[in-house]
């Protein structure tokens, strides 16, 4: 406006009319006009408001996203450009006692796929499908189930590849986007299935598991322990995941490697058990397709040398997660291969238990040493009569032979003498009818029956005449094979109750040491020493005695003191008579041994229970023989001579014998 | 014709001339780091680019010797020619991604649209500053002439089809009308038959994508991955760029492709990302100084043309670059409207460099007499 006027100012003076009657010649500038040209410069001022508004608006929409908004920009950006893969960690290595290995690690080769931005290439899936020589269905199967989680985690879709199709997918990476080759620790077992119930296995991680994990560290996919020290020391075992971080463009290729980081292994566990001893029971009791728990223990500590539970589990069955038939299979097994019967197994103690009622007796005074008792082959009480397993009696019995020749009446009494409740406080003491805490999973307490317990459970009181029953271990009484290793430990060493433990050492991979194996105390059993050795005679005897029924238990150089026992599955009148080879398998009764060596100075407890063996003293001291033999292998003069000699003579001397040539009581 | 009059010299319109120059600068650092793919050596596209804004300069210069009047007159002339050329290639230009946009000159591909808007603001600043409608404003028989001379090249556009341009073309009509005073009775009729055409429109008139780039854009998850995706991206790369940016030629959006047309339509994201905030608001600074001195050359013109024309010209940058920032920010869907000065493309730049170089011509021109 300023300038108009001064420009007409300026004009004004000499030529003003010359100027007017030009412009008026070419176009009319009408006082109307000049105002339409004001008008239309005040608009144009009003639209430079338009012009400030939608830059404000700009900046601060610009201000919202860098600044506000920035930081969360900037992690989508990052999304968007590394990539990264997990780099699985090999899971710790099991070794045994000597640093044997049990279970390592082999590298495996996945084909993987990183999804890009979800964008599904069918092209890729039917190349995929032909180099790894399967169907689309089945890959699209794989990546649907890995729908809805993030981009970045690969979906795997094919698992322990050969070699050809290694290479030949890492020389055709350019045109495989996405496809990467992931390099992951299998599970190797050294020993086949050896121990499998104490080790388990590894299975893929379930969605339920996914969910209840809190740690974050598991993705789809993943593999977990699923059963036995696999599972108990998952955390020890599983190691650290690696990443391994990249950069890509928007076509998902690979641009540059960023820095990672490695994984770290898991942590190595070295056991308590002796593989050498452990397979030699596994052996025995294959051979001769039993069925059953052997347990060995250092009586000292606690360490368990030994843990088999029979059949074993067939880890392979398990690799990349069981099938429904494989699992049906086990399921309706009739050996139950799934139970580790070793703590899941709960079986009458039987003549076992005579251990702890003479213990008791002796402790509570109602018989000594010297207490003779007479056997004419049964005993009356009430209106019942109790048969001893020899029908024609064992005659005057002390202690050291009624626990040599496993005498019932002789037990029935001292029981009868001691009442249920007392009998029961010595059962507990020595670490009956609790659980042990040892690291295996499930584990029973067993059943230690008191007057309380049976009013409690059935509303009904105590019968006298059941004492007699519990006396002898059978009954209510229930024990599993840990439990009664324990006991027998607890009696070897002379009263101190040490838990079972099989965790010698955990290493990190540098090879400190996290976690090293202190014996635990969990009671102690004192001022028993004379009566503890009392017992231990006549454990002796039960072994290196003439009449002993544990005489298949005997070693040369090593004096073993053992206890036998015959568990009664069922008392069914129709299998009475019945030759013992005709009873059907799952009637027939359980064999059990226990022992310790060297009896003087016990290092060693061994118990075995062969389910349905028929006798202890046939059907488990042999297994416990082949046991200690592994463990006193180099004090056992000549090895050689002891096992191809001197067995066939001791053969023929058990037929010889008298238990098994007397096979028709139900307990010895 | 060629009066040369010293005091055009005198009043040559230096900051327009430095404002250019700021914007041409960032704009042509941008299209090196957008464009670069590892080498030593910067892209063809970039060089391209460099040879239209020397050639646009040197048409700057011939276009400032030349009295915008005589544009008024060219003007017609263009408009026939720009129609024809519209229509050719409509009926003889094979299809490029679907539309049918550029005329193959050999040296350069033309794209006849880009011109007919800076045609179209020539010829209704034209019409506008010679009709004479007195104090009532305008009535609908007044727009019936710009009304037709605008709907010819706006038909010819959409039928390329070439939505978001026409739509610019219709923007550019409607800023100019609105300018020049419209009756409240004409507003309101013609308000009326937009929100008609507006929903027949959307029924009838438009293309499957152009329906899936609306809807996209109402709501952005129902296709992440396509249409939803270049927005997204775009944004992530502004977003990402914060503060004060990952420098120059480290946008990992941009480099790593995440961005769609980094160097056309999303140029400026790119921008956003190397440069933070504090790049983008300097930018913003400088392009709507721009403009605002654009509005100030309209406001100091010395006839009812200038103004209009100026100011038409102004709101043909303006809408462009409000449009394309609106997309590349998530405020509007993806439409094909390059940022004016800053993204790729030769027509587009050269259209722009002419409007800026009118404009130019006549702020020197503003005391000169008529």
């Amino acid at each position: 406006m300023k300038n108009i006027r001064r420009r007409n100012r300026k004009r004004s003076k000499p030529a003003e009319d010359i100027d007017r009657r030009r412009d008026a010649g070419k176009t009319k500038i009408t006082q109307r006009d000049d105002g339409e040209l004001d008008f239309f410069r005040r608009r144009a001022m009003y639209s430079s408001v338009l012009l400030i508004t939608f830059f404000a608006i700009l900046v601060t929409r610009l201000w919202y996203l860098q600044i506000q908004q920035g930081e969360q920009y900037k992690k989508l950006a990052e999304n968007n450009r590394v990539r990264y893969l997990e780099v699985a960690a090999p899971r710790g290595n099991i070794l045994d006692r000597k640093g044997r290995e049990i279970v390592t690690n082999r590298p495996s080769f996945n084909v993987v796929w990183v999804r890009e931005d979800n964008r599904l290439d069918d092209e890729l899936i039917k190349k995929m499908a032909r180099i790894l020589d399967v169907d689309v269905s089945e890959l699209l199967v794989k990546i649907r189930k890995m729908a809805g989680t993030p981009g970045h985690i690969p979906i795997r879709l094919a698992e322990d590849i050969d070699w050809d199709k290694v290479a030949y997918v890492e020389n055709n990476r350019m045109e495989l986007p996405g496809i990467k080759i992931e390099v992951v620790p299998l599970r190797v077992y050294h020993y086949g299935n050896m121990a499998s119930h104490v080790i388990g296995y590894l299975g893929e991680i379930n969605k339920k598991d996914l969910q209840k994990d809190k740690s974050g560290v598991y993705r789809g996919g993943d593999m977990i322990g699923k059963m036995g020290l696999e599972r108990l020391r998952e955390e020890d075992l599983r190691g650290e995941k690696g990443r391994n971080y990249m950069e890509v463009n928007a076509l998902g290729f690979e641009q540059r490697n960023l820095k990672g980081t490695a994984p770290l292994p898991g942590n190595d566990l070295q056991l308590t058990l002796d593989v050498d001893m452990q397979r030699a029971a596994e052996e025995i009791m294959m051979s001769e397709k039993k069925s059953g728990a052997v347990v060995a223990i250092e009586v000292n500590t606690g360490r368990l040398l030994m843990l088999a539970s029979l059949p074993v589990l067939e880890l392979d069955k398990f690799i990349g997660g069981i099938s429904h038939k494989n699992w049906k299979e086990m399921l309706d097994n009739p050996y139950h291969p799934l139970m580790n019967k070793l703590v899941q197994g709960q079986y009458p103690p039987a003549s076992t238990y005579k251990i702890v009622t003479a213990i008791a007796g002796l402790a509570e005074g109602v018989i000594d040493a010297d207490t003779i008792i007479y056997c004419p082959g049964y005993y009356r009480f009430g209106n019942r009569t109790y048969r001893c397993w020899k029908h024609s009696g064992h005659g005057a019995v002390d202690l050291k032979r009624a626990l040599a020749e496993s005498c019932d009446v002789y037990f029935y009494q001292v029981g009868q003498r001691l009442g249920v409740n007392r009998l029961a406080s010595y059962a507990v003491r020595l670490g009956l009818g609790r659980k042990t805490g040892v690291e295996m999973e499930h584990e029973k307490g067993g059943l230690i029956p008191t007057a309380d317990w049976k009013m409690k459970r059935y509303g009904k009181p105590w019968q006298e005449g059941e004492t007699l029953s519990v006396a002898i271990g059978q009954g209510f009484d229930l024990v599993t094979p840990v439990q009664l290793a324990l006991m027998t430990a607890t009696v070897a060493n002379g009263g101190t109750l040490y838990k079972p433990s099989l965790i010698e050492t955990v290493r990190d991979p540098d090879g400190r040491i996290i976690e090293q194996f202190e014996p635990v105390v969990l009671g102690r059993f004192t001022g028993q020493e004379h009566n503890l050795k009392l017992v231990r005679d006549g454990l002796i005897e039960a072994v290196n005695g003439r009449h002993g029924t544990g005489r298949r238990a005997r070693l040369k150089n090593i004096t073993v003191a053992g206890k036998t026992g015959t568990a009664q599955v069922v008392r069914l009148k129709q299998y009475k008579h019945l030759k013992e080879e005709d009873i059907p398998y799952k009637y027939r009764d359980h064999a059990w041994f226990t022992c310790f060596a060297p009896a003087e100075n016990p290092e060693i407890a061994v118990t075995v229970l062969v389910e349905h063996g028929l006798h202890g003293g046939s059907g488990a001291a042999p297994v416990a023989r082949a046991v200690l033999e592994k463990y006193f292998a180099d004090r056992l003069q000549d090895p050689d001579e002891v096992t191809t000699v001197i067995l066939p003579g001791r053969l023929l001397a058990d037929f010889d014998s008298p238990q098994s040539a007397s096979a028709t009581a139900p307990t010895n | 014709m060629l009066r040369f009059d010293r005091r055009l010299i005198h009043h040559f319109d230096w900051v327009m001339l430095l404002m250019l120059g700021l914007v041409s600068a960032m704009s042509l650092a941008n299209l090196f780091s957008s464009t670069w793919s590892g080498g030593p050596d910067p892209s063809a596209i970039f060089y391209k680019q460099l040879y239209i804004f020397l050639f646009g300069f040197a048409l700057i210069l011939i276009l400032i010797s030349i009295d915008y009047k005589e544009l008024e007159k060219l003007g017609y002339l263009g408009y026939v020619a720009t129609c024809a050329l519209l229509l050719y290639t409509n009926l003889f230009v094979s299809n490029i991604a679907g539309t049918q946009r550029w005329i193959n000159l050999g040296f350069f591909h033309l794209q006849p649209s880009e011109p007919a808007k800076l045609i179209l603001v020539l010829v209704l600043a034209s019409v506008y500053s010679r009709s004479d409608v007195g104090g009532k404003g305008y009535g609908l028989m007044d727009l019936i002439k710009p009304g037709i001379l605008t709907a010819v090249p706006f038909v010819l556009i959409l039928i390329q089809p070439d939505l978001g341009t026409a739509l610019m073309l219709a923007i550019l009509f409607v800023s100019m009308t609105l300018f020049v005073k419209l009756r409240w009775s004409t507003m309101g009729i013609l308000g009326g038959v937009g929100v008609v055409g507006a929903v027949l429109g959307w029924k009838f008139g438009l293309k499957d994508y152009q329906h899936r780039r609306i809807e996209t854009f109402l709501n952005p998850e129902s296709d992440p991955m396509n249409h939803g995706y270049q927005i997204t991206q775009s944004k992530i790369a502004v977003g990402s760029g914060q503060g004060f940016g990952k420098g120059f030629m480290e946008g990992t959006q941009g480099h790593l492709h995440f961005l769609p047309e980094r160097h056309t339509d999303f140029a400026f994201s790119v921008w956003c990302e190397e440069w933070g905030f504090a790049g983008s608001l300097f930018f913003l600074s400088c392009y709507f100084f721009m403009l605002l001195w654009g509005i100030n050359i309209a406001l100091s013109a010395r006839d009812k043309f200038g103004v209009l024309l100026a100011f038409g010209l102004v709101m043909l940058i303006f809408w462009q670059a409000v449009i394309n920032l609106f997309m590349i920010m998530g405020f509007l869907p993806v439409v094909g409207i390059p940022l004016p000065l800053f993204s790729y493309g030769g027509s587009s730049l050269l259209t722009t460099l002419v409007a800026i170089g009118i404009l130019m011509n006549i702020r020197m021109r503003r005391y000169q007499s008529q």
